[in-house]
């Protein structure tokens, strides 16, 4: 294994699990505090199987697409969806967006499932393990995406799945621990961190596929990402300076 | 919104978190595309057109974002 792109690889895909657990542990808990953990572990047990169901059909489908077809569409793919994480994670830096707060998305949530549970007598267990199940499914696209993203066209999907999964569990076993959402979780500093190494890899496969060799191969990474992390800090400080320009 | 709904929606907003920085960045690629493939260049000029394509737009669009939400 080649570990210049292994490293980063399995870095993005377990980050960006911790950040995505996070955010889907927050429902789960929500779902299990107000209804029980039957239909939490049931809908959450549900929404990994779809997720893992989507890994093994789609791993092996992208093997067999040319490889510098497959490296450009992944690249551009992941220079979209870096690219969007990381202009986000930038206004969250600046203070234009507010920053996730997990505590607020607790009780919003804990208050949409008792108003469900008021409108509909019946079926109260049902919509809980529906909402746990698309919790999990909709925030676990991400890494899935992710997860195919960086590991197919080199091998690396085993490693990059087993990464997701261990931050995964670790997220989960500090989650039943604390029995509370995991509000203290730098998740902005992670968005930030991922969206970085995304869009290097992105520009990375975008050229590879489009039949450019970069000079120092997989060694050009770590000046991509270097470039995309001062850009990232570039474009937060401006944006801070630009709303202080426009209050004062 | 059906589950399935809900899916279609997350898939589409992972790529096109703001609409301009997406066709912005197919863009880039595109003219980097038409460098390597239809020009006698060295492809690496296509790379760096891509590279720093992609890192000024990044910054072009949080400052943007940033004037616009502030004003």
């Amino acid at each position: 294994m080649n570990w210049s792109i292994a490293a980063p690889a399995v870095s993005a895909a377990s980050l960006a699990s911790i950040v995505e657990v996070v955010e889907a542990f927050t429902i789960v808990l929500a779902v299990a505090t107000l209804r029980g953990w039957r239909p939490a572990a049931l809908g959450t047990t549900a929404g990994l199987a779809l997720l893992a169901a989507i890994v093994l059909l789609l791993g092996p489908v992208l093997n067999r697409v040319p490889l510098h077809s497959l490296q450009l569409a992944i690249g551009i793919l992941l220079l979209l969806f870096g690219m969007g994480w990381l202009r986000k994670a930038s206004l969250r830096a600046a203070g234009i967006i507010p920053l996730h707060d997990e505590d607020a998305i607790f009780a919003a949530e804990a208050a949409l499932l008792d108003q469900q549970a008021r409108r509909q007598q019946r079926n109260v267990e049902w919509v809980a393990g529906i909402t746990a199940l698309k919790a999990v499914l909709l925030e676990g696209l991400e890494v899935v995406f992710i997860v195919i993203a960086v590991g197919a066209g080199r091998g690396l999907l085993m490693p990059a799945s087993l990464g997701a999964l261990a931050a995964c569990v670790l997220v989960l076993a500090a989650g039943a621990m604390i029995h509370r959402p995991l509000s203290r979780v730098p998740e902005n500093t992670l968005k930030f961190g991922v969206g970085v190494m995304l869009s290097a890899f992105g520009v990375f496969w975008t050229g590879e596929g489009l039949g450019i060799a970069w000079p120092g191969q997989d060694l050009a990474l770590l000046l991509f990402a270097a470039l995309f992390l001062a850009a990232g800090l570039v474009g937060a400080a401006l944006a801070r300076r630009s709303t202080m320009e426009v209050v004062q | 919104m059906t589950v399935l709904e809900e899916v279609a929606a997350e898939l589409i907003g992972m790529f096109v978190a703001e609409k301009r920085l997406t066709l912005a960045v197919l863009g880039v690629v595109t003219v980097a595309g038409c460098l390597v493939n239809f020009t006698d260049l060295n492809p690496l000029v296509g790379g760096t057109v891509v590279l720093l394509g992609c890192v000024i737009l990044l910054i072009e669009n949080v400052w943007r974002s940033a004037r616009a939400g502030a004003s």
